[in-house]
């Protein structure tokens, strides 16, 4: 068995939606922001993948793109953790399903 | 590339990424969840290795095991034991059935479609071409990420500072100390903080 | 490819992941007996600062102390807090452990002897350091003790901010590689550890940054967890920081773990900025003495670093992070700018170096402007930070609470 573009493709999905369920179903908020870095990273997976298999020459710019995406998801983590900290301070929880004030 | 070695590091490596991260599903402490985050991390950056992105590599494992995972971990740290729980919420179920839908109509299209795909050659000297690329025909994205990761930078200083209270202890004994009335001086451990009940907390967020 | 492969001494033909592994264990070894002889070091130097002798009766001269301690260790007992995170605490140590001999990976000992090559050897090494920051907070938070919990977030804290400089600098330290090799080589040799040690045959680059020698020395020390910047593990704050709970042979793991990384770290140092294995000046001895020079240039730096130990008075923590963030960070930006715009405009590698220089001179009058002391010994409070807590406060109310407090 040759491993190719399809195995890859494969293992990035199985990596998203592990990462997608984890975002959905953690009732901790920092559960949560460990979701969305897996499918952020299952994302950057499949296009390296691409880039590597590719039939047109778009190695360079996919790896750049995969860069900008890399430093976009460590700003999202810095923010994300600061309002946890926010949210802990006001409610002295981050449990997700315990900030509701907008339902009233 | 079909030989043994690249074979056994494929699927070693396959077997850390998802096995990380079904693991940070079951854990039920977010500690151990922040670590299975991180062998997940280190899996995935073999990945690129395997697909010949060094240089990706490399800034894999430097931002997001050297920097995000820690400051994971600060976080949990910052907030106290209860919060450490690693539980599901009541949207286990929908989540998990939308999951498997998710992976299956992937999963399908990545095996079904004829992508034609073709192993390209690898890109030599990557990081210097990455990095010209960065200052010439990507430089507006560049500059704006320069930007973006200063906003955040700045923003999250600004959320997670609360100097109010500090300050004015701080300036009160600052006073103190200039009025020459810092002799008869009590050591607060651990001052109160500004107790907030949460009926009231809600009322007044509602309210604004 | 190296030319000096171990398999030539033994007259067999090896695969190549065979060679590089023999290699690595040839290193680990290595590295045991540089912690012992490290350890005895340390202990002779300091003594000598503290007008002492240190020890003196296991062997001639004390020599075979570090053995007698490394001894007592194996044969102690292994205990664990009942309360303590098994699944943590027992992992930390090799977590700690293990990325420190990783980082050996691109490191030139001589023109030929290195484990491998990497191009991108620089970011590799930074890379792979930032993992043990994950072992010393597992090993802070799996013990259970707030000590150790203070001293692991403590370490990482201190680890990630003098991070960030040290980085900088050695981007300034690759520009200045990339420059100079533009005329005369390969640039994407910049990125690789020996390509910058092949570049310094004349001239070390501690002559054209020398304001990135201090911040990366300085840096060294708070990544080393030596003092000045000792505070993680400071006996007098938090008893034993983030291993006061280990014993036995997972305590050594830390130890030989810290020691290697001093010399790793000074290795590395040496290679980028006083030129790693070549001699001065051009001078060419072959390859049997590289080594040795290697290693004088080591041992002169590590030297400094234990003496550093009795020199320098602790700093407090919310000192050494300001120190980070609002003093060496910016100057760290500064430099990088600096030889940016230097190169923009064509200048010469004579400009860089008195740049930095000018540069250098700022950054010790700055500390020492914000350091003096008046002549009757009192600190002038020229730095105003909010203080960590505990705090001291004179507010009457807060008297009265204490004082009804106490009855």
């Amino acid at each position: 068995m040759i491993i190719g573009l399809e195995e890859y493709l494969a293992l990035g999905a199985l990596l998203f939606s592990l990462g997608f369920y984890i975002a959905l179903s953690k009732k901790n908020a920092v559960g949560v922001l460990m979701g969305v870095e897996l499918m952020l990273n299952a994302v950057n997976l499949t296009l390296i993948a691409f880039s590597r298999f590719s039939t047109s020459d778009i190695t360079l710019s996919t790896q750049v793109f995969v860069i900008f995406i890399i430093a976009v998801a460590a700003a999202e983590v810095a923010v994300g953790l600061a309002l946890i900290l926010v949210v802990y301070r006001n409610r002295q929880t981050i449990n997700v399903d315990r900030t509701t004030l907008l339902k009233g | 590339m079909s030989s043994f070695g690249f074979h056994l590091a494929f699927w070693l490596l396959a077997a850390m990424t998802v096995g990380g991260a079904s693991m940070i599903i079951v854990s039920r402490n977010l500690i151990h969840a922040v670590i299975y985050l991180v062998i997940s991390m280190l899996g995935v950056a073999g990945l690129y290795l395997t697909l010949s992105a060094d240089f990706i590599a490399v800034v894999q494992v430097l931002i997001y095991v050297g920097a995000i995972s820690v400051l994971m971990l600060f976080a949990i740290m910052l907030t106290p034991r209860a919060e450490r729980n690693n539980t599901e919420t009541s949207l286990k179920l929908p989540a998990a059935a939308v999951m498997v839908l998710i992976l299956t109509a992937t999963v399908f299209v990545a095996l079904d479609t004829d992508w034609g795909a073709v192993r390209q050659a690898a890109l030599a000297d990557q990081a210097r071409l990455i990095g010209q690329s960065l200052i010439r025909e990507y430089v507006l994205p560049f500059e704006i990420g320069a930007v973006l990761l200063t906003a955040a930078l700045v923003g999250a200083i600004a959320l997670a500072r609360h100097d109010d209270e500090d300050a004015a202890i701080h300036a009160q004994s600052l006073q103190a100390e200039a009025d020459g009335t810092a002799e008869d001086v009590a050591l607060l451990t651990d001052p109160p903080l500004v107790e907030v009940e949460a009926d009231a907390g809600a009322g007044e967020d509602g309210g604004s | 490819m190296p030319d000096l492969v171990l398999g030539q001494f033994a007259g067999v033909d090896m695969p190549d992941w065979v060679d590089a592994l023999l290699r690595i264990m040839f290193i680990v070894a290595l590295m045991t007996v540089n912690a012992f002889a490290l350890i005895y070091l340390e202990r002779k130097i300091l003594a000598r600062f503290q007008a002492r002798v240190g020890p003196t009766r296991t062997g001639p001269i004390g020599t075979l102390q570090s053995i007698a301690d490394a001894l007592k260790l194996v044969t102690k007992e292994d205990v664990r807090p009942s309360t303590a995170d098994r699944w943590a605490f027992e992992l930390a140590p090799y977590i700690a452990f293990v990325p420190v001999f990783l980082i050996f990976v691109p490191m030139p000992f001589t023109e030929t002897w290195f484990i491998r090559d990497l191009n991108l050897g620089l970011l590799y090494v930074f890379g792979v350091l930032g993992l043990n920051i994950v072992g010393v907070i597992m090993a802070g938070w799996g013990s259970d003790n707030k000590y150790a919990l203070l001293g692991g977030v403590r370490a990482a804290a201190q680890a990630i901010s003098y991070e960030i400089p040290m980085l900088l600098i050695v981007v300034s330290v690759v520009m200045v590689a990339a420059g100079r090799l533009a005329t005369d080589g390969d640039v994407s040799a910049a990125v690789s550890i020996n390509g910058i040690v092949a570049d310094q045959t004349t001239t070390p680059y501690i002559l054209l940054q020398p304001l990135g020698f201090v911040i990366f020395l300085i840096g060294a020390l708070a990544e080393l967890h030596r003092p000045p910047f000792d505070m993680p593990i400071a006996e007098s704050e938090v008893v034993g920081g983030y291993f006061v709970e280990y014993s036995g042979m997972r305590w050594g793991m830390f130890f030989l773990a810290e020691y290697t990384a001093l010399f790793l770290i000074v290795l590395l140092a040496s290679s980028i900025f006083l030129g790693g294995w070549n001699w001065p000046f051009g001078a060419d001895v072959g390859l049997g003495l590289q080594i040795v020079l290697t290693l004088v240039k080591t041992s002169v730096m590590i030297v400094l670093v234990i003496s550093s130990r009795a020199l320098f008075p602790r700093l407090r923590i919310d000192q050494l992070m300001s120190f980070s963030w609002k003093v060496l960070l910016p100057f760290a930006i500064v430099q990088v700018l600096a030889n940016g715009i230097i190169m923009a405009y064509g200048g010469p590698d004579w400009v860089v170096g008195l740049v930095s220089f000018a540069l250098l001179l700022a950054l010790f009058g700055l500390v020492f402007a914000l350091t003096r002391t008046r002549k009757g010994g009192d600190t002038t409070r020229t730095i105003q930070t909010t203080p960590a807590r505990p705090r001291v406060i004179t507010s009457p109310e807060v008297t009265a609470v204490e004082a009804g407090g106490g009855d």
